[in-house]
């Protein structure tokens, strides 16, 4: 049943990886963010005794939600937009695939491209960490390892926009520009959140995307956050990736994916 | 064996196919003739279930229905740039192959006998990336015939192919149709029509003009040539093509 996503996976992933500059691309998305950490660790007014580096460790998971949506970005331009660019997306569309299926190989390729972004973001974070001295609130290994699994549903949902985005373009040129706004997303609402902490509302906690800011917010201040308040915040957040995917089922099944505008 | 009827199908107000009607048989190489813009694509994307129809029924060895089952049952190459370009010319035929269900082992063996018959062996593990047009189409030609389709669908293939290759591709539609395969193709390239038809499904402005030999064709049209009787064919005022 799942054997044809699979392989169509397979082979995005493998596209995916030849393509060379596309990696090192989303590979300096990735480490973006604990690069500039890292350089403003440096100062001596985050370093001197007393000064409370939480200004930077929130923005920490501003770079963090980033790096969920940019893992992905390339992949998911080529996949679509990118195929339907080349002609290759009518050769697909000609074998016997149900297009539910199609989008759901390649969205477990973006995804993976996805993931692999945030665990490299993750893992120059604590590199960040260990060598500059800062501090969370939380111990570093244990605030890594909830910010991934908290961040992980997140980059499922960016995979599944990203690809609804892709269906909707008709050049690389015309998805990037679309998907560069994206990316720009959770930087716009962790920017907001961090600086205007009083516009917070319970539920925004359940919101994808929001809550999830606000849970790594939670985290680097130490503070605990709610298992079952999380779970239900991830289920949401694949819920919403599920129904973008049929969007995007739906968009390839038209005519003017293969004719017109 | 693909039977088409009454098809009918518009983009916005422009009608592009109207009451389209013809049987294309096994072992036969029937050509859909026509103009540029008179209808051809559209009609073979139909049939091939990338474009929904407004009206009429395609079956396909007499199987109707959704068009997932009626893609298990032809291959086809409509647009022979579509390859993938980081993909060697064996990683392309194996995806096309695996998608299609087939087992790893007949794969092996399968991709094997095309990469030979379409003489692509030396070229077998280069990736497609900066391949001439024919080096292009023969790679989609082969992912087209991978599984042994019964039917075969192709639009335009001579396109921009040089003479070699499409003296190459030629033989191998002749040796197909000799094989009891239904070849469908559109062309408006006369040499193409002449040289493979069995049967001439001539069509102007989405409807279909005339339909038989080339002779029965000339006989119609009381002309000495298929030129002129496609002339005649498209510039006939139910045609309303000149």
């Amino acid at each position: 049943m799942l054997n044809q996503p699979l392989v169509i996976a397979q082979k995005e992933i493998m596209d995916g990886l030849r393509d060379t500059r596309s990696v090192i691309s989303s590979l300096m998305f990735a480490l973006m963010g604990p690069l500039v950490v890292g350089l403003v660790s440096l100062s001596p007014a985050i370093r001197g005794v007393g000064v409370s580096p939480s200004p930077l460790v929130g923005l920490m998971s501003v770079f963090t939600l980033v790096a969920a949506f940019a893992g992905g970005m390339n992949v998911a331009m080529d996949t679509i937009a990118g195929e339907r660019e080349r002609r290759s997306l009518l050769p697909l569309l000609l074998n016997p695939i149900d297009r539910r299926d199609v989008v759901l190989g390649k969205w477990l390729a973006v995804s993976l491209f996805a993931i692999a972004g945030l665990a490299f973001n993750l893992v120059g974070f604590s590199v960040v960490f260990l060598t500059s001295g800062m501090h969370a609130n939380a111990p570093w290994p244990l605030l890594m390892l909830a910010m991934a699994l908290g961040v992980f549903p997140l980059a499922l949902l960016a995979a599944s926009i990203q690809l609804l985005l892709s269906t909707a373009c008709r050049s690389v040129k015309e998805a990037q520009t679309y998907l560069s706004m994206l990316v720009l997303l959770p930087m716009g609402v962790g920017m907001f959140l961090v600086f205007f902490p009083a516009a917070r509302r319970a539920w925004f906690s359940f919101l994808p995307l929001v809550g999830q800011q606000l849970h790594l917010q939670r985290l680097m201040d130490g503070r605990d956050v709610p298992v079952l308040e999380s779970i239900a915040l991830g289920c949401l957040t694949l819920a919403l990736a599920t129904l973008v995917m049929l969007v995007s089922s739906n968009r390839l099944g038209r005519d003017e994916i293969i004719y017109g505008n | 064996m693909i039977k088409v009827f009454e098809l009918g199908k518009s983009f916005d107000t422009r009608v592009v196919v109207r009451k389209l009607s013809f049987q294309a048989a096994d072992g036969a190489i029937t050509g859909l003739l026509g103009s540029n813009g008179a209808g051809k694509t559209t009609t073979l994307r139909m049939i091939c279930g990338v474009l929904k129809p407004d009206s009429g029924s395609i079956s396909i060895d007499d199987v109707a229905g959704e068009p997932l089952d009626r893609q298990r049952r032809f291959g086809a190459l409509l647009d022979h740039t579509g390859i993938y370009s980081r993909l060697t010319v064996r990683e392309n035929l194996i995806y096309f192959g695996r998608l299609r269900g087939m087992a790893p082992e007949s794969l092996t063996e399968r991709v094997r006998q095309v990469l030979s018959v379409l003489g692509l062996e030396s070229i077998a593990d280069r990736r497609t990336a900066g391949f001439s047009q024919g080096e292009r189409m023969k790679t989609a030609l082969g992912r087209a015939i991978l599984h042994s389709p019964q039917n075969l669908l192709l639009d335009e293939p001579t396109n921009g192919l040089d003479i070699p290759t499409v003296r190459s591709l030629r033989d191998l539609l002749k040796r197909l149709r000799d094989a009891g395969i239904c070849v469908v193709f559109s062309s408006h390239l006369l040499d193409d029509v002449r040289a493979l038809c069995d049967k001439v499904v001539v069509i102007s402005s989405g409807s279909l003009i005339a339909e038989g030999s080339a002779q029965d064709l000339c006989g119609q049209t009381g002309t000495a040539s298929l030129e002129e009787a496609f002339m005649k064919l498209t510039c006939s005022p139910e045609a309303a093509q000149c």
